[in-house]
């Protein structure tokens, strides 16, 4: 609920309607080059094409999971199955419907259960790797930065700042796709995160346990010098689905066709 | 038959008895099962090492490491977000026995941005453990392992970029001692280097972020022993007495470059060279590889600041390598006396200053030659080749060397001269009135140029009746007469 | 008999029915994978739902049918597992396989796999939606990724799932048999 004040002096409007940060923009489709291999041989990468769709602006904030929680009481913190959603699910909140951070900051500590049952509840889902992976390849002015050394300066000195300072609030500068924050906030969940198994040890790239992962090893990145890419895929795929951090939030996706890609 | 060939017989036949001991397949230093209750080792943050095990079996050994990111001061005024193994750079030191078994507990701090595993170099198994530590934030790994290999290892995690998990500070050491422990020191130290990477130059102040692109190209902003320049200098010093033993462990976590590891003042009495079992004796300075470590030790005699360095000096100097182990104590002037004496030298002549003769050179080489050229090249050349024996003045030495100083001999045929200088001379000649009989050797080093110059020079000095030779002079000269043997000494 | 008066059998099942009712009635345990309600198809073509296997012990995997390299050796590995079983324990278990490719592993291909597998009356194999594929994966901890020619790359992990759809244990080893399976099924 967000209250405003007009400038009709005697009225006190409040509008049940979420702030901006829950509006989509459409991202237009493409043939995108992962970095990770999507054919069968995992040193080629095979280009694969992204259908449209529609992706949330702003990651989901706190008001938004508060008002989340407040309609669906099966997800407050203390009622949710630990299937669902283990001891840390919310644990910077203050209480189980009071956010310990600030309204605008992007919700943090939640589990890819809670994220699903969020996005549902508003007729949209979480997007594949692939669809945020497209989406943050664009920096302001580019669809695809992702070789500009500046770009990728820019995101590693991100994960190189401590954890533990207070998030900012979502509205960073939009990129060329008018999608905002998909680097330099929080990580964010995706709908196939269990499709991300690189090895535990990362060094085995290039010498497949053909049998651990049905005809290939963990996954090698093709591009090694992803880097940003690469650290959010360890992230990733570090984390079970009833996992959640003080660093790692979420944003929705529509299908514009209705269909999961 | 004797006596001693009975004792090795029984040797042989009693370290036969003792390996038949070890079950079959079992690999050397594993020592059994542990036994007796889990003991929970003692870490310890550098530069300090847990003490001495003085245990005589192999136990079981629980280690808990936490991965904590945090950001801390690289230099003075100069902020780092490192990422650690408990919450130092370099990382816990962890001092096991070999074949102990460790459990170990690799916990990754909820404040923690990254995932982070953990590769031991003394572990025996798929990624050093890595491929079974791999923990996200806010939880707990465990894996167990026996430490088959005694020596003093590597730790570092190994989480992709690699390279820059290392290079942000995880790594560590991890002491496996031999079963009948190390001999005995008054001290042990802890010390890593490793080489940092970062936007801004070296010193400049505020936050600095890590620079991949610096990490590719090998070129660290920072070189430094322990984490941060100055981490042991000044009130952070290492301290010993003189007459006291100290065992450094030293590692190198890289990620890049190696090590040339010297103190300077002291030389390593022993050292235990790439961490192996063997080692090598009175040793000045170390290489120890990028994801490597040695043992160092030496006795202190004399008091004073030793400056622990990578001998790469620029590295010392100007991007941090420095450490200070302070050793106090009574003088020894036997061993090091200090400054004697300050006095004042005045050196020789400064060396041959051949400018002259290269401008002769060069104005040669523009047909334009002339004798004031020819002149100041040959003052330059005679000096050191000529007046060895004849003297700067021209004076030779009365009875021995004839002088060239308003030389009749030299006035009354130049072309004889010149024969001299390039073919030598001996027997009798008479000089400005004087009998000689040496040995003059042929001038083969000299070249027509040379020569030429230093027959105008001699006939332009001294009272000498003055004229010019030229190089193509020399040249019919010397080819007029075969060549004599050459000039010995 | 009177119509007041119940037959042993009647007063039997009613007593069945009690006692399954007071069992359901007993809570699912927070971290029970049958706390998911996903809408499963066995290979019969029933509609399946898995929270009925509790009360049993299960072995579970996920799989594709048209997985030619590891697949199989996942349904041998069960068989064997099962085999090591002394016959009182392994009477009450059951055997669940779950389809990662829900396009192609349609009801008749299911059954085909079953015949082929020799999977008797103790085995379901069931198939679902995308969605609750992924969720399925998700609370069992198995990997999984869809390649460009329709193949998937997915981890191999065995699974038992004690009485209350808790997870017990589980193993990534094929083609022997892991103790720690049996240990958890002599346990249950």
């Amino acid at each position: 609920m967000r209250c405003s004040i007009p400038p009709w002096p005697a009225l006190l409007v409040c509008s049940a309607s979420v702030w901006a940060a829950g509006d989509y923009v459409a991202v237009p489709g493409g043939r995108f080059e992962s970095a990770l291999p999507q054919g069968p041989v995992s040193s080629i990468s095979t280009p694969v094409a992204i259908a449209p769709f529609q992706l949330r602006a702003e990651p989901v904030t706190n008001a938004e999971f508060l008002a989340f929680v407040r309609s669906h009481s099966d997800w407050q913190r203390g009622r949710t199955p630990a299937l669902f959603a283990d001891a840390r699910y919310l644990l910077d909140w203050k209480a189980p419907l009071q956010p310990g951070a600030a309204d605008a900051a992007p919700v943090v500590n939640v589990s890819w259960f809670a994220a699903r049952a969020f996005c549902e509840s508003e007729g949209a889902r979480l997007p594949t790797w692939l669809e945020w992976e497209y989406a943050a390849a664009a920096d302001e002015t580019r669809q695809d930065a992702r070789r500009d050394p500046r770009w990728r300066q820019r995101i590693l000195s991100w994960y190189a700042r401590p954890g533990n300072t207070p998030l900012a609030a979502v509205g960073g500068a939009a990129n060329r796709f008018g999608v905002q924050d998909l680097h330099g906030l929080v990580w964010e969940w995706v709908d196939d995160f269990n499709a991300l198994f690189i090895a535990g040890d990362s060094r085995t790239q290039g010498d497949p346990d053909l049998l651990k992962f049905c005809g290939a090893g963990a996954i090698s990145v093709i591009d090694r010098d992803s880097y940003a890419v690469l650290m959010r895929i360890a992230l990733l795929s570090s984390l079970a689905a009833a996992d959640s951090t003080g660093n790692l939030g979420f944003r929705c996706a529509r299908s514009v066709d209705g269909d999961l890609p | 038959m004797n006596a001693r060939f009975v004792a090795v017989v029984l040797l042989l036949y009693a370290s036969a008895l003792v390996q038949a001991a070890k079950p079959a397949g079992a690999a050397a230093g594993d020592f059994g099962p542990p036994r007796g209750a889990p003991i929970r080792a003692v870490l310890t943050s550098p530069p300090h090492v847990p003490p001495p095990l003085s245990r005589k079996f192999p136990a079981k050994v629980i280690v808990e490491l936490e991965v904590i990111e945090k950001e801390m001061q690289i230099s003075e005024g100069v902020n780092y977000t490192f990422w650690t193994f408990g919450g130092t750079v370099p990382g816990s030191f962890i001092r096991v026995r070999q074949g102990d078994t460790v459990e170990f507990h690799l916990k990754n701090h909820p404040s923690s941005k990254m995932p982070h595993n953990i590769d031991l170099h003394g572990v025996t198994g798929p990624g050093g453990g890595a491929a079974s530590s791999f923990t996200a934030p806010g939880h707990e790994s465990q894996f167990t392992f026996k430490a088959l290999n005694e020596g003093i290892y590597v730790y570092h995690c190994a989480t992709a970029p690699v390279g820059m998990h290392v290079a942000n500070g995880m790594y560590g050491l991890i002491l496996v001692e031999p079963p009948q422990g190390l001999p005995k020191v008054d001290h042990e130290f802890y010390v890593m280097q490793g080489d940092f990477y970062t936007t801004g130059k070296y010193r400049e102040k505020g936050n600095q972020p890590f620079d991949m692109e610096k990490a590719i190209a090998e070129q660290p902003t920072y070189v430094v022993f322990n984490g941060a320049e100055g981490s042991l200098t000044g009130d952070k010093a290492m301290k010993v007495k003189t007459n006291q033993t100290v065992r450094l462990f030293v590692g190198n976590g890289g990620p890049n470059l190696v090590s040339s590891f010297h103190v300077i003042g002291a030389i390593f009495d022993k050292v235990r060279f790439e961490g192996g079992t063997n080692a090598q004796t009175n040793v000045q300075t170390t290489l120890i590889p990028a994801g490597g470590a040695a043992i160092a030790e030496f006795r202190t005699r004399v008091p004073g600041s030793y400056v622990l360095v990578d001998h790469s000096i620029f590295r010392a100097f100007n991007k941090g390598a420095l450490a200070i182990l302070k050793v106090d104590g009574p003088e020894n002037k036997a061993i090091y006396s200090g400054k004697e004496l300050d006095s004042v030298y005045l050196g020789d002549r400064a060396g041959p200053n051949l400018a002259a003769v290269t401008r002769a050179t060069e104005s040669q080489a523009r047909g334009a030659l002339t004798l004031e050229d020819q002149v100041h090249a040959g003052r330059q050349l005679f000096a050191g080749t000529c007046s060895v024996c004849h003297q700067a003045n021209g004076a030779g030495l009365a009875g021995v060397f004839p002088p060239l100083a308003k030389s009749d001999y030299l006035a009354a045929d130049i072309k004889r001269s010149l024969g001299a200088v390039l073919h030598g001379l001996s027997g009798k000649v008479t000089v400005n009135g004087q009998e000689y009989n040496s040995v003059m050797p042929p001038m083969n080093q000299l070249n027509d140029d040379e020569v030429a110059h230093i027959m105008t020079y001699v006939l332009n000095s001294w009272g000498n009746p003055g004229g010019r030779v030229t190089a193509d002079d020399v040249k019919v000269q010397r080819a007029a007469t075969p060549a004599a043997k050459p000039a010995t000494h | 008999m009177s119509r007041f008066q119940m037959s042993r059998r009647q007063s039997l099942q009613w007593l069945g029915l009690a006692f399954a009712t007071s069992a359901m009635a007993t809570e699912l345990p927070g971290d029970s994978v049958y706390q998911l309600r996903v809408p499963l198809t066995d290979q019969h073509g029933r509609p399946f739902d898995w929270a009925s296997l509790r009360g049993q012990p299960v072995l579970a995997s996920m799989f594709y049918s048209s997985c030619d390299k590891v697949c199989p050796m996942i349904f041998e590995t069960l068989h064997l597992t099962l085999k090591a079983l002394p016959a009182r324990e392994r009477a009450p278990v059951k055997v669940l396989m779950i389809s990662f490719d829900p396009t192609r592993d349609t009801v008749p291909v299911l059954q085909r796999t079953a015949q082929a597998h020799a999977c008797d009356e103790r085995w379901t194999l069931a198939r679902t939606d995308e969605a609750s594929t992924r969720k399925i994966a998700a609370a069992l901890g198995v990997q999984y990724r869809r390649l460009s020619n329709g193949e998937f790359n997915h981890s191999s992990t065995l699974l038992m799932l004690d009485l209350q759809g808790r997870i017990a244990a589980h193993s990534g080893s094929l083609g022997s048999v892991d103790a720690a399976l049996l240990k958890a099924l002599h346990h249950v």
